[in-house]
């Protein structure tokens, strides 16, 4: 385990009274193209900032790439980092701000400076670029370090949807080509649902849920039916949620075998209802059975 | 039958977003990717190459765009790509060759062209029956996956 | 990170370079009448040890003429402190405040690495350009420290060594506060208070002692500080015995011998009271600038050592 590209034990970081993060302990598989999700101030700020050493952890430890970053901080030479809002000096022009990562990372490659400067002049300042093209250039001087850990919170904040999807397109090839391991932190699971294949859940401060995407939603449905007093049920190990609401009963749980149950119509859930469902309690994904075909609830 | 949009054959160029002059050979086939489907996206890939190869607008010997491409321009993981690619190669229709791409290597047997043709222009005409009978592009999906399916459409106009 | 120092910090290099250059100039233009002021009255035959005749009316005459610009001049021990607020100071102060630090710390080069690096290079520049400013200051005091030394503070803390010492410690406060306060006005103002504070508790308590103070008795009724150059820390009556006279006891003996009808200085002189000066020799300035300088350069390399030292601790 010791090469994973982020490895969290009983990680956690207090702010005065309040724990940020507590007792997290999570692997990121290698390759991974992590979603790493949460309401606002559920931790993954706090997570990314322990993972790259800009915070110091209360107790526990992360390692990136099998060091920590606190005490080893050149592993951060192959971590690329985009805090939330894609901060950059204003005042540089995108030439000079390109200088300054070539300059302050050896492992830099020039080839993507092209890709950095389609539609943006590099005499411009850094100030006067969109939203849009200020996120592109961030990630891209990220990627042309060529580093095999890429950490992004909130990338897609303010971002219209074409600034977003250039954004996902630009990491996407990157990632082709180096297979680099991604942890992306955005609070809109929709964002991040087109490329993950893992998904962590931090709730308050703690991981909720830890699980390839795949597995994840293969291992849960939703189950309708008249509302009565529940048993267990066949297929059912753990019951996430339930909601009744007059006459029906709504279960979301996870499988461990097939339901055959006929009393239950039996459907799948996608990525973001499940996702919501862990998160917040008292809402349920609505079902409508009319379609065999599954559709997107929004609860 | 799948819930995707058929592909759309080009033979000229086209551009990547964000892309700057990659100089590829023009694809025989761009892949759409329909979130909303409920369709695994690996799975939507494997029906769109093989819609294609039914229809003949790829055939053997062409090559797939590479996952590389793919990424680019859906902003997919590129693991899905390959994933789609390895099931299509487990079925035989394609075959990677190490270093150069992945090309197809089967045909999946098309309907003779020219029943095609007829099939085409029989099937617009009963479309502007349906739509002079007052049918909306969902109903008619509705009508014909229904009636593939061999059950009587709940929904008729 | 030299080219990343210098696009960061050119500004404050062209200011500082301005600054020198305009203090140049107006050291150029107003050393003129000095000088003729000073061949004019023939103010070369009144350098100590000579003592013309004349010359105790025409040195105070000649400065008083410029008092007003030697006055101005002292207010130079400013400049020092300069280096300290507006480039030490928002070194880290403006990159915590931009939180522009969560991209510059998270490249190939470390925390430790970053602010070592800008630090020296800065810290080059300051003492450089330290020297230059001193320089300009001592040719231009030239004419005053031959007639008053310049042992004393009026030139002691403007010229040679400890110029420079100074700006590079007032760089070194800087940084520090900057990366304690992490916000630019309250660090630019905790760097000119902690400047200030040690600037005044070394120059009253321990400049003095640098080296044991020399002491020379005179007599009472003796007029001057007898001895021009050299820095008077102390200029009291003792009685025979040694004892200090305090100023109660001097004016009730002028007041007895006002009484009496006696002159009060011959009075004085009756009463066995004598004067003690208390002073540092002006050939002493070399040396007293070396150890005041060689502190605050120690002082600096301290600062700047605890600074790295904590920037890796800096919850961000």
């Amino acid at each position: 385990m010791s090469g994973a590209p982020l490895v969290a034990d009983g990680l956690g970081k207090r702010y005065g009274r309040d724990w940020g993060l507590r007792d997290c302990t999570l692997t990121i598989p290698d390759g991974a193209i992590v979603g790493l999700t949460g309401a606002n101030a559920a931790g993954k700020s706090t997570l990314l900032a322990l993972a790259t050493g800009l915070l110091a952890p209360s107790e526990g430890s992360v390692s990136v790439l099998g060091r920590d970053p606190l005490r080893d901080p050149s592993v951060l030479a192959d971590v690329g980092f985009v805090a939330q809002g894609a901060p950059l000096y204003r005042s540089f022009s995108v030439a000079e701000t390109i200088e300054f990562v070539r300059r302050t990372n050896s492992g830099w490659d020039d080839e993507i400076v092209p890709d950095l400067l389609t539609r943006i002049s590099s005499r411009a300042k850094v100030g006067s670029l969109s939203e849009g093209e200020r996120a592109r250039l961030a990630l891209g001087l990220v990627l042309g370090k060529r580093p095999r850990l890429v950490l992004l919170d909130e990338p897609f904040a303010s971002l219209d949807p074409l600034a977003g999807r250039e954004l996902l397109q630009l990491l996407m090839d990157h990632v082709a080509e180096t297979a680099a391991t991604v942890v992306i932190a955005s609070h809109v699971i929709a964002d991040i649902e087109r490329v993950c294949d893992h998904i962590v859940l931090l709730t308050g401060g703690g991981v909720r849920l830890e699980s390839n995407v795949e597995v994840l939603l293969d291992s849960h449905r939703l189950l309708t039916g008249p509302r009565r007093p529940l048993g267990s049920i066949r297929g059912v190990r753990e019951i996430v949620r339930e909601r009744h609401s007059g006459r029906q009963l709504t279960l979301l749980v996870v499988t461990d075998g097939p339901i055959v149950d006929p009393s239950w119509t039996v459907e799948p859930v996608g990525l973001e209802d499940l996702l919501l469902a862990y998160m917040a309690p008292e809402r349920l994904p609505t079902p409508r059975t009319s379609e065999k075909v599954p559709l997107r609830w929004h609860g | 039958m799948s819930a995707s949009l058929l592909p759309t054959p080009r033979r000229q160029d086209r551009g990547f977003v964000g892309r700057a002059g990659s100089g590829y050979d023009p694809a025989v086939i761009e892949f759409h990717l329909d979130p909303r489907s409920g369709v695994a996206t690996y799975l939507q890939i494997v029906q769109q190459v093989k819609d294609a190869l039914r229809l003949g607008t790829i055939g053997i010997g062409d090559q797939l765009p590479t996952v590389r491409e793919v990424v680019a321009d859906l902003a997919i993981n590129p693991n899905t790509v390959a994933k789609a690619y390895r099931e299509l190669e487990r079925d035989g229709l394609v075959v990677a060759r190490q270093g150069r791409g992945t090309f197809v290597a089967d045909t999946l047997a098309p309907p003779s062209m020219q029943h095609h043709d007829e099939l085409r222009a029989a099937l617009e005409r009963w479309l502007d029956r349906a739509e002079a009978a007052g049918l909306d592009e969902e109903s008619i999906r509705a009508l014909i996956t229904a009636t593939l399916r061999g059950t009587p459409s709940r929904r008729v106009a | 990170m030299a080219w990343v120092t210098w696009r960061q910090h050119r500004a404050q290099l062209v200011g500082a370079v301005g600054l020198l250059v305009a203090l140049a100039l107006a050291a150029l233009i107003t050393r003129l009448p000095i000088q003729s002021a000073f061949n004019r009255d023939s103010l070369s035959a009144c350098l100590p040890p000579a003592a013309r005749t004349g010359c105790d009316l025409i040195v105070p005459h000649f400065e008083n003429e410029f008092a007003g610009w030697v006055a101005a001049v002292r207010g130079l021990a400013v400049l020092p402190a300069l280096a300290g607020l507006f480039v030490g100071a928002p070194l880290l102060a403006r990159e915590l405040e931009h939180e522009t630090h969560r991209f510059a710390w998270t490249q190939g080069v470390t925390r430790r690495r970053w602010l070592l690096s800008k630090t020296s290079l800065l810290a080059a520049g300051t003492l450089l350009l330290g020297a230059l400013a001193s320089g300009v200051v001592m040719w231009w005091r030239g004419p005053f420290d031959t007639l008053e030394g310049r042992i004393g503070p009026s030139g002691f803390d403007i010229e040679g060594l400890v110029v420079p010492a100074y700006a590079l410690f007032a760089l070194a406060l800087g940084v520090l506060c900057g990366l304690i306060f992490r916000r630019s006005v309250a660090a630019m103002t905790a760097t000119l208070v902690a400047f200030g504070a040690t600037r005044f508790l070394v120059l009253e308590f321990l400049r003095p002692h640098f080296l044991t103070p020399l002491h020379r008795i005179v007599a009472a009724t003796a007029t001057g500080s007898q001895g021009a150059g050299n820095w008077v820390l102390s200029d009291t009556l003792v009685d025979g015995g040694g004892r200090q006279i305090t100023a109660a006891s001097e004016n009730l003996a002028v007041l007895h011998a006002q009484q009496a009808r006696i002159d009060p200085h011959s009075y004085i002189v009756t009463l066995g009271w004598k004067r003690v000066i208390s002073y540092q020799p002006a050939g002493r300035f070399w040396t007293f600038q070396l150890l005041e300088a060689g502190l605050f350069v120690a002082l600096a390399a301290a600062v700047v050592l605890v600074a790295v030292w904590l920037v890796r601790r800096t919850p961000t």
